[in-house]
């Protein structure tokens, strides 16, 4: 195995996927987490983006329902 | 990272917010996962490791003598060192659990193609991620460092699990678990001063 097997792609969705998504499901069925840093959270969001910067992930995640389904950017 | 923690249903929005705005910005490199085949041994865990390492001391050690802000160039020029001081650290447990000497190639022969193949966290390629580096400013680069550090942190994770009960590993894992996480938040306080 070379060094570039031992990775995978993420799961992605598009957009438009998102904004589908988000339309039908009710807020609490879903994390929706924006994890860029709180000045750019500030400037502009998804409707009901919880903030988590990445850098505060490893200590904050217990914030969130690992059940449920997780979309980040 | 948080498929890692634990969350079954994960999926990262395409193009981040600048898609859901409708702007069609070109991004950094697609990163990966880091995923381990079953029985995967440890040695070949901190080769894998260390290959990793040595690609984003590369990258970080460019970047360092490329970027035109002075505190990025700081930090790039620190992250280049504590990377080398990981490589050491990778390589000393694998002298630990193997019994062998860790020699400047010792991972050739865990994996072969390794030192070819030009890669660094999250599977990106060095010079891919230099190439769209370049000429990008300050933001730009701290995010894509940000989003290295993050595949690195839980890569190590990752790493840590793998090795059981095996304390001596697991030392080491957890040291390098809380660097990156450091690392991570050296880049993020920058990048939050810089917006």
């Amino acid at each position: 195995m070379g060094v570039a097997d031992y990775f995978k792609p993420v799961e992605t969705m598009t957009a438009e996927d998102v904004r589908a998504f988000i339309g039908k499901k009710k807020p609490d069925e879903y994390n929706l987490v924006d994890v860029r840093q709180p000045k750019e959270y500030e400037r502009g969001h998804l409707p009901g983006a919880r903030l988590i910067p990445v850098n505060d992930i490893p200590d904050r995640h217990k914030e969130l329902d690992l059940n449920k389904p997780t979309i980040a950017y | 990272m948080l498929a890692t923690l634990g969350f079954t249903n994960v999926s990262s929005m395409e193009g981040g917010i600048n898609a859901w705005e409708g702007l069609r910005a070109a991004g950094p490199p697609e990163t990966g996962m880091a995923h381990f085949p079953d029985g995967a041994s440890p040695e070949v865990l901190l080769a894998l490791a260390w290959l990793l390492e040595e690609g984003s001391r590369r990258f970080y050690a460019e970047l360092s003598g490329s970027v035109d802000d002075k505190e990025a160039q700081k930090l790039f020029g620190d992250l280049a060192t504590a990377e080398k001081h990981h490589e050491e650290s990778l390589a000393n447990l694998y002298t630990k659990l193997s019994g062998k000497e860790a020699k400047a190639d010792f991972h050739r022969a865990l994996i072969p193609n390794g030192t070819s193949e030009d890669i660094m966290e999250g599977g990106m390629s060095v010079t891919e991620g230099l190439s769209w580096a370049k000429g990008k400013g300050v933001r730009d680069v701290l995010e894509l460092a940000i989003s290295l550090e993050a595949n690195a942190y839980d890569l190590y994770i990752k790493m840590d699990r793998n090795m059981g009960e095996n304390a001596k590993a697991r030392d080491v894992f957890s040291m390098l678990m809380l660097e990156e996480k450091q690392h991570l938040s050296r880049l993020a306080s920058l990048l939050d001063r810089k917006l």
